[in-house]
């Protein structure tokens, strides 16, 4: 089910009427919520659900032994289980036919003829968001950083809570399951704000991202012709747009709808376009998964512990393998390993060229952060590399004869909303929306909000899929 | 924070803004619309998993939308057809989904427009990928999808602005289509010429042109200007031995299970009967499948009642013209024993 869909309306307007009304006590409050996660999840595909359940069983049954047994043996051998079922999942659902297309491409280039049947199988939604939870869960009762859940139902709940199901935020156990223990109930102000979030973060899916950018980006990047570079990149800054505002509108979504049931989810997008450097941009996109990269990965790969060239390895395997974690393409390891490269060099600038960021230089440095992050963008939407790489070369004015698609609106109305978006980053990256909404008006903060309500209305749409479903 | 005041505030807005907005439309003379979408196709899809073999399925192209009347069809034989036909398609892949993917044995009509019927096989080309991505919704459609729609089809029925078309028109009503009606100067050349939609389709998929077609020369003219657009934009040029191959494997195998087809050419006029007649000649093409199909065949132009229809538009027929052709069609065919009829029976 989609937030930006009149079922999700009906279903959420069911859902807070059985969880504030009073025939439920908590623990049947919290099954209700169980179920209607289950009922979120399969008016997509029904079958699905049964991965979710073995996810669910599995990890609930690894976490108990991990904590009961002692030998570390056995222990390791709980915690092997439990990444081998959801890597497993990953690995079959998300990777298999990526698998079987470069092994099928290795053994002809040594010579070995074989051909293999792609295998098509479908991709559950979500898969990636609520396996790397799971595993969380039971790599830090491993690393005894936490006690299992105290009810079955509070760790079921913990892996289909229906507002992060599906595109995060990857929400660590420690900050959720506990939220379970007790009654929750949103404070009157809180459930408000739950809905002004909603509706700020369906404004950004549906109206900035699906109505204003989506349809430039697609002409661009599908059109399969050698660009001229406005084209290029009014394409590229159109797609860097949309990408943000489809990810972080779900993840405004989901923080507003879990807050009108009381229940608190961490920020996921903190305006990463106004980033100082990589550093700075990776604590502010995607933080859920950029902080489960760091705990689960770079660290356990030695971080910073062994020496600068270590380091190095450390941080560019994880880019790598969180690029892959986006999609099964090579072109999305390309994406993380320009990521990588970036990170690197701007830790030797850091140690070699060292300056101090002020207020004067600030907003240029953000601005080149975000010009690479475009560059990277190219790859991370291109569907061969052949495309992308004509794209490159077209927004490098290496590409004269490149073709003109756009009119001018197009460019013009990319060009406006890119540039707002960039200075409200800019303006906005010390700060929040609450807090900011706390120094204005109640009267403008309404006119503002049935400003969105009111574009969300009339742009509608068909409900199209956020991009960050299939990841 | 006065959040309590802000809701009140953003509610009041919303609701005025929104009756505002929609006033606005109404004040201009748009009525709220039914949008001809996969959901509402795949509705009558459906319907086809419980028909017996005294029933009747309509394919083809918007000519059979707008040409077929359902109620007065039902009226003169008792029987009301399923409606699956989709404008600017190709007949071709929803006749093979019907053959291939259902055991149903009654009464397929398959209109022929030549410059669909015959144009490909390519499944990227529109009039192929429009329709296969219907008969592919049928098969894909999520349990939630039909929630959507369900709960869609009253908000279409009472609310102008909510009238985005899957098929986008440039009347459309929502953000996007007004954005991108905004033209400031010319960077790249002219494309398609702007479309409206003229006609208006209700529940079951019957299509009825609007009277604004009929009556505003300068409106029929814009969707004029489409066609000649079309016809003279230089495509490929027609599939002809692809397609009739394909279509006839799939009439044989449907005729060999006891199904008994029908081939209609609805009418035109004006500039796209010409084009149709020197580009797309009946002799090469739609009287070779009729011989070729061995199954009912008519042509509007070989019965008098069926010819001397003036489209507004050159390809469709007036509703009072299509009430008029679907009653004199249908008797022609029950005279001919091409059809159950309930009525007798």
């Amino acid at each position: 089910m989609l937030f930006n869909s009149l079922s999700f309306v009906v279903f959420l307007a069911v859902v807070l009427i059985l969880y504030y009304s009073k025939i439920f006590n908590w623990t049947n409050k919290k099954r209700m919520l169980l179920f209607a996660s289950y009922v979120f999840y399969g008016l997509w595909n029904p079958p699905l659900v049964i991965l979710l359940w073995i996810s669910t069983i599995v990890d609930w049954t690894a976490g108990k032994k991990l904590m009961e047994v002692q030998g570390e043996r056995q222990r390791k051998m709980w915690l092997l289980l439990s990444l081998f079922v959801n890597l497993g999942f990953l690995a079959f659902f998300k990777y298999g036919d990526f698998l079987l297309e470069n092994f099928t491409a290795l053994m002809n280039s040594i010579g070995v003829e074989f051909q293999a049947q792609p295998m098509d199988i479908i991709l559950p939604m979500g898969i990636s968001f609520y396996t790397f939870q799971t595993m969380s869960y039971t790599i830090d009762i491993y690393r005894r950083k936490i006690k299992p859940a105290n009810t079955f139902l509070d760790f079921a709940l913990y892996v289909t809570f229906f507002p992060q199901l599906v595109a995060g935020p990857i929400v660590r156990a420690k900050e959720l399951i506990s939220q379970f223990y007790e009654p929750k109930k949103a404070t009157l102000n809180q459930f408000i704000w739950g809905t002004f979030l909603l509706t700020a973060g369906l404004f950004q899916k549906v109206v900035l991202a699906d109505t204003l950018l989506a349809s430039t980006s697609d002409d661009i990047f599908d059109s399969g012709k050698i660009m001229h570079v406005l084209d290029s990149w009014t394409g590229t800054l159109a797609f860097s747009g949309q990408i943000f505002f489809d990810f972080a509108g779900y993840s405004t979504c989901a923080i507003g709808i879990a807050l009108m049931l009381g229940i608190i989810l961490p920020d996921n997008f903190r305006y990463p376009y106004a980033s100082l450097g990589f550093s700075d941009l990776w604590k502010r996109w995607h933080i859920s998964l950029s902080s489960w990269l760091k705990d689960y990965l770079y660290i356990p790969l030695g971080g910073n512990r062994h020496g600068i060239t270590r380091m190095y390895v450390a941080l560019m395997l994880t880019m790598l393998l969180g690029g892959l974690w986006h999609g099964a393409a090579w072109t999305f390891v390309v994406w993380g390993g320009l990521h990588g490269t970036y990170l690197i060099l701007e830790r030797l600038q850091r140690k070699y060229l060292p300056f101090e960021i002020n207020a004067k230089n600030g907003i240029f440095l953000a601005l080149l952060t975000y010009t690479c992050v475009n560059i990277t963008w190219v790859f991370f939407r291109a569907t061969s590399f052949t495309d992308a790489w004509n794209m490159i070369k077209s927004m490098l004015f290496l590409n004269p004869e490149g073709q003109k698609i756009l009119d001018n609106f197009d460019i013009i109305k990319v060009l406006v909303v890119i540039t707002l978006t960039f200075l409200c980053h800019w303006y906005m990256r010390d700060s929040s929306m609450k807090e900011k909404a706390n120094h204005v008006s109640p009267y403008v903060l309404g006119l503002l909000w049935a400003m969105m309500f009111f574009l969300i209305c009339i742009s509608q749409g068909s409900g199209e899929q956020f991009i960050y479903f299939q990841f | 924070m006065k959040l309590k005041i802000s809701l009140f505030t953003a509610v009041l807005i919303s609701v005025i803004s929104l009756i505002v907005w929609e006033t606005n439309w109404r004040s201009k003379g748009y009525a709220p619309s039914i949008d001809d979408n996969k959901d509402l196709w795949v509705v009558q899809r459906h319907k086809v998993n419980t028909l017996t073999d005294q029933d009747v399925i309509l394919t083809g192209s918007s000519r059979v939308l707008f040409d077929i009347q359902l109620d007065v069809w039902e009226g003169l034989t008792g029987i009301r057809p399923i409606q699956l036909a989709s404008v600017g398609s190709s007949p071709l892949p929803i006749f093979h989904d019907l053959v291939e993917n259902t055991d149903f044995s009654g009464t397929i009509l398959v209109g022929v427009t030549p410059g669909l019927f015959f144009s490909t096989l390519f499944p990227e080309a529109d009039p192929w990928k429009r329709p296969q991505s219907k008969v592919d919704h049928y098969y894909d459609q999520t349990y939630a999808e039909k929630l959507n729609h369900r709960i869609s089809l009253p908000l279409q029925k009472n609310l102008v602005f909510i009238s985005a078309e899957e098929e986008s028109t440039d009347d459309d009503k929502d953000l996007k289509t007004l954005l991108e009606n905004v033209q400031i100067s010319d960077r790249i050349p002219k494309g398609y010429p702007p479309f409206y939609q003229f006609g208006e389709i209700d529940i079951d998929r019957n299509m009825r042109m609007l009277k604004r077609t009929e009556t505003d020369t300068a409106f029929a003219n814009t969707i004029i200007r489409a066609w000649v657009f079309i016809m003279s934009s230089g495509g490929p040029p027609p599939d002809v031995k692809g397609t009739m191959g394909y279509f006839l494997k799939d009439a044989k195998k449907f005729q060999e299970r006891g199904g008994n087809l029908i081939l209609l050419r609805c009418p035109s006029s004006g500039g796209v009967l010409d084009g149709e007649t020197k580009f797309l000649p009946r002799a090469t093409l739609f009287d070779v499948l009729a011989d070729s199909a061995k199954a009912h065949a008519y042509h509007f132009q070989d019965y008098e009642q069926l010819t001397g229809y003036n489209c507004p538009e050159w390809s469709h027929l007036s509703a009072s013209d299509a009430d008029r052709f679907t009653k004199d069609f249908v008797n022609i065919i029950l005279k001919d024993n091409a059809i159950p009829n309930k009525k007798t029976n």
